[in-house]
Order: C-alpha cells, then sequence, then structure tokens
C-alpha cells in the first residue's frame, strides 16, 4: 500500500466541517431569534405610526437596528458556546480528530459554521427589515401626498424628498456590515472561551461581560486618561485591556447611519480590519489552548 | 521485518488532579507492539488504563513519558491518523443525519470528493449491512446499528489499522455476532484490528493475541492459544460414544499412568442457544 500522503492544511477538511456546524445550528431552531425579531419590528412599526412621519422612520431604523445587532451578538455567543462541549460530552470530537484533521482546522471548521449561520441571520433581518421600511415609506409617502396635496409643488418634492431621505438607504448597509462583524468577534471569542470554559454557562457568562466592558471601555478609557493622566503606565495598561476586551463602540456604525451621517468607506475599512483582526486573534488562541487539552 | 502497527515504548500517563497535589496516574511504563494484520485485544477490568492507551495511541491524549507510533509515524503527527480507523465507546453522531450523510461527512474529512466518495459510502453501507436504511435519520437507528454505522465511519478512508474501543457494548448478541463477523471479515482483508474490551467470550473469538492490562501496567500478554492452553491437561471430544467405550478410556487412562479428570456432556453456549432460538423465531414469523 502506497504511504499516506497528508496535506497539512485543507480547505476541504474545514469546509466539511463548517457545513456539519451550519447544519447542526439551523436544526437547534437558533432561527426562533428571528422570528422575535420580526415581531419586534412589526410591533414597533404599528406604534410608531402614531409618531409624525420623519420620527416614524428615524425610530424604526433606529430600533430595527439596534434589535439586529443585540440578536446578532447573542445569537453569536449563545450559538458557539455549546458547539466545543457537546463536541467532548457526546464524543464527536474523537471520530472527527481520529481522522486526519487538524486541532486548528476543526476549531476553524466550527467557527466558520457560525459565521455562516451568522452571515445568513444578518442577511435574512436585513431583508426584512428593508421590506417594513419600505411599507411604512411608500404608506408615509401616500400621507404626505394627500396632506400637502394643496401645498406648492416645490414644497410637495420637498417633503418627498425628506421622507425618503430617511427611509432606507445605502448608507445604512456599512452599519449592518459592521454589526455582522461584531457577530463574528464575539462568536471567535466565545469559541477561545469555550476552548478552556469547564461550562456551557461560563463561557456564555464570560462572554457576556467581555460584550459589556467592551461596550463601556472607549468611556472608562476617556474617564481614566482624564483623570491618571497619559502617562506610559498608564497608556500601556490601557492598551493591553484594548486587546484583551475590544472596543465594541467601534462597530456600533449604524447609530451614525441611522442619523443620516455618511459612513466614509475609509472607516468602515478600518472597523473591517480591526474586526477580522480579532477574529484570527481569538481564533489563534483558541488554537494554542486546545492543542495543549486532553480529551 | 514487518514495521509493527502499532509500537509503544515506556509509556506513562498521569494526568494532575484540580485542586489537589499529585495526579492519577493511568497507564505505567507500557510496553506493546500490534503486528501488522493481527487483530489484538486489549483487555482490563474499567479504569485499568484502556482507553487512555488507545487515546494516546490516536493522539487524543499527550503521554507523560514514552512515546507511541503507528506504522512507524508519531502518534501526536496528523498524518500518523491516515492510516488509521476508531470506533470510540458508545459514540454519539448527530441524529439529524441520515447513515449515508453521516459518511458522507467523515469521507469528505478524509479527502474523499466526488463519484469515489458516493461509491465508497454505498461500498460501507453494504459491508455494514445498512443499505436499507441508508436514508433513514440516525435518530431511528438501534444501539447495533449506531454500532455497525461507526464501525463504517471508521472504515471510510480504507485504514490500514482499525482501534475499536469496546465495540460491542451495550449490543444485544446478534448485533454483537454482526460486529465479531465484520472484525474477522477485515482479518482476512489484512486490516489489523486493535480493540479493548472486558467481555472476555467474544476477545477469545476474534483475537490473536491480547494483552491484560490491570491498574495502568501490562501484567501478560501473549498469543491466545498459548496463553489458554494448560500444559498437562488434553481434551478429547466423541460423538456417539458408548458407556463401554467410556469406561475403558478410563481404564486405558490409569494404566498408562494418567487420570481421567473430567468426563461430561459437551455444551453449547448461552449466545449460541439465544441466537438459534431467536433466529427459529424470526424464521416461523416469516414463513406464517
Amino acid at each position: 500500500m502506497p504511504a499516506p500522503t497528508h496535506r497539512v492544511f485543507s480547505l476541504g477538511r474545514i469546509a466539511a466541517i463548517a457545513a456539519n456546524t451550519l447544519t447542526e445550528l439551523t436544526r437547534l431552531r437558533v432561527f426562533y431569534a428571528l422570528l422575535i425579531f420580526a415581531l419586534i419590528l412589526i410591533g414597533s412599526s404599528i406604534f410608531m405610526a402614531r409618531l409624525t412621519f420623519q420620527q416614524e422612520l428615524q425610530v424604526l431604523k433606529d430600533i430595527s437596528l439596534g434589535a439586529m445587532s443585540i440578536f446578532t451578538s447573542l445569537l453569536a455567543i449563545v450559538g458557539t458556546a455549546r458547539l466545543l462541549p457537546q463536541d467532548i460530552e457526546e464524543r464527536t470530537v474523537y471520530t472527527i480528530l481520529a481522522k486526519p484533521v487538524a486541532r486548528f482546522e476543526y476549531l476553524a471548521g466550527k467557527l466558520c459554521g457560525v459565521l455562516m449561520l451568522l452571515a445568513i441571520s444578518v442577511g435574512l433581518m436585513t431583508v426584512l427589515f428593508s421590506i417594513v421600511l419600505f411599507f411604512r415609506e411608500q404608506s408615509v409617502l401616500a400621507e404626505t401626498t394627500l396632506q400637502m396635496a394643496g401645498l406648492p409643488a416645490d414644497q410637495l418634492s420637498e417633503a418627498i424628498r425628506s421622507v425618503r431621505a430617511s427611509a432606507f438607504s445605502a448608507n445604512l448597509l456599512p452599519g449592518i456590515g459592521a454589526i455582522y462583524l461584531k457577530g463574528c468577534l464575539l462568536a471567535s471569542l466565545t469559541l477561545f472561551i469555550s476552548t478552556f470554559a469547564t461550562s456551557n454557562i461560563f463561557t456564555v457568562v464570560v462572554a457576556m461581560v467581555v460584550y459589556f466592558i467592551g461596550h463601556l471601555q472607549a468611556t472608562a478609557r476617556e474617564f481614566w486618561l482624564l483623570e491618571q493622566g497619559g502617562g506610559p503606565f498608564s497608556r500601556t495598561f490601557l492598551a493591553v485591556v484594548a486587546l484583551l476586551f475590544p472596543d465594541l463602540q467601534l462597530f456600533d456604525l449604524a447609530d451614525e447611519a441611522v442619523l443620516g451621517t455618511v459612513i466614509p468607506f475609509a472607516l468602515f475599512l478600518k472597523t473591517v480590519a480591526l474586526g477580522c483582526f480579532y477574529v484570527v486573534l481569538y481564533l489563534l488562541l483558541a488554537v494554542v489552548v486546545f492543542a495543549g487539552r486532553e480529551l | 521485518m514487518t514495521e509493527p502497527a502499532v509500537e509503544i515504548t515506556g509509556l506513562t500517563k498521569a494526568f494532575s488532579v484540580p485542586f489537589r497535589r499529585g495526579s492519577v496516574v493511568a497507564v505505567r511504563d507500557l510496553n506493546l507492539r500490534v503486528e501488522a494484520g493481527e487483530v489484538y485485544g486489549l483487555l482490563g477490568p474499567n479504569g485499568s488504563g484502556k482507553s487512555t492507551t488507545l487515546k494516546i495511541i490516536l493522539g487524543l491524549v499527550s503521554p507523560t513519558r514514552g512515546r507511541s507510533e503507528i506504522f512507524g509515524l508519531a502518534s501526536d503527527r496528523v498524518a500518523s491518523r491516515e492510516a488509521v480507523g476508531f470506533l470510540p465507546e458508545s459514540p454519539y453522531f448527530p441524529k439529524y443525519l441520515t447513515g449515508a450523510e453521516t459518511l458522507k461527512f467523515y469521507g469528505k474529512l478524509c479527502g474523499l470528493r466526488g463519484s469515489r466518495l458516493k461509491h465508497r459510502v454505498e461500498e460501507l453501507l453494504a459491508l455494514v449491512g445498512l443499505t436499507n436504511a441508508r436514508d433513514r435519520r440516525l435518530s431511528g437507528y438501534s444501539k447495533g446499528m449506531l454500532q455497525r454505522i461507526g464501525l463504517a465511519q471508521a472504515l471510510v478512508h480504507d485504514p490500514r489499522l482499525l482501534i475499536l474501543d469496546e465495540p460491542t457494548a451495550g449490543v444485544d448478541p446478534a448485533g454483537a455476532r454482526e460486529i465479531r463477523d465484520l472484525i474477522l471479515g477485515l482479518k482476512q482483508r489484512g486490516i489489523t484490528v486493535l480493540l479493548s474490551s472486558h467481555l472476555l467470550e467474544q476477545v477469545q473469538e476474534v483475537c490473536d493475541r491480547v494483552g491484560i492490562l490491570a491498574d495502568g501496567r501490562l501484567i501478560r500478554e501473549g498469543a491466545l492459544q498459548e496463553l489458554l492452553a494448560v500444559e498437562n491437561l488434553t481434551e478429547v471430544v466423541l460423538e456417539n460414544a458408548s458407556p463401554n467405550l467410556l469406561n475403558e478410556i478410563s481404564t486405558l487412562a490409569g494404566k498408562s499412568g494418567a487420570r481421567l479428570v473430567e468426563q461430561r456432556k459437551s455444551h453449547t453456549t448461552l449466545e449460541h442457544l439465544f441466537l438459534e432460538a431467536t433466529e427459529r423465531k424470526a424464521s416461523a414469523d416469516v414463513a406464517e
């Protein structure tokens, strides 16, 4: 028999594990979270009808993107936390790693499966959000045209332009992209925590703590620098904190987009680079810890 | 001399206990060699170190001291797993997959694609007798069927060495016999089998050599026939022997200085009795 040939890295193996992980997660009915998102969206849309049209579309966007951000983050943390412990508990990991599969391929496959799930979820939420926003926009346009029927044409066209500017615009897409990136970062972080955690609960709690620290650290940092000054010790300490706990506020580009601010392409690229850096960093840390783990 | 399928030298594994000093030693200074083409049984009571030894061979656990090799490649190298198939004790496979999907998944992990993968999946389903259940979800499989699909996934990349951890645990006698027959079939095809078990009768039926582990140490090892043979006793099995003939044999033995130790009716095994009864019932049901 010929000597076995082994490729150290195989995208095929990673893709097989990723596809299996995606199937596993979809069977867990995590998409029920999307149903709750839809209910919030439709519910808030009905409630917003009582406000003025500009407020209505603005608040609808604000609530929808906020809900999208929270659901994506929760899906990332909860969906990832159980992957490793379950495989170990049910011994599936033995059958996979007893094949010519390296541990880093196994982890990369698991993470890719979650990232695919997040991409599908964010995509579906965006479509749902766009549909609701489109129908509200049409409704508001009809009302505006009816109410301003007697006014001069330039005032009417200005009002219509204003309504359209408050509705869905391409400027929201970088904001939604940043929400997805934050989800990817949290999934990678959760995978890293699960490589040394003793239970699912521990993994979820630690990931949530990092999530809150990540959202608060920018404010805390500014306060610290104001109080303590910017000495080398303070700066080093803050740099270490920033490395371990990512500044998640940097991914909240959607807040700006909702207000109508155009997100500069350079800023979006910087956010993408930062997100990718953290995803790779946490994956590498997970690989290092998991490589030494006794199964 | 041919390369051994498994070679373990001076292997010791100690697990540290959290929040305590010291450690628990699972395997102590173990030397083991499994020759290519043989069926080797690793025996021992629960906690004797069998599973830990198998995990070290597969690179799932790293040894504290010593080394383990598969066909000359160190066990900690991923490439060594190209030649190994493994069935863990009471394995769990995703219940939402069908039998064919499960084998496809493991086949892809081993680099199989396209028509080669499809052909291999069908071949293995036929080998383990699950062709009719290929599209049924594993949630509807019996314990014996799960064990057979587990065996099929272990064989998906046509390994030269098959490692089985308690392959018949929790399986009924008919299922256990099927697995035993499969192991014997694999041996005939030249595949080396290393299995751990505490079901001694089944090991006796399939193994060429056995090693007995106790408290992490290999206390006995050798060819099964040699280990089981009692030097100064000889068995003679007669068919249709009359009482007179038996008396004559006894007298003759006494005259030649030997002693007739035991004379009894030959017994069938309980397993044989069970299988015969259940198969006869099944045949009668089919006839009706």
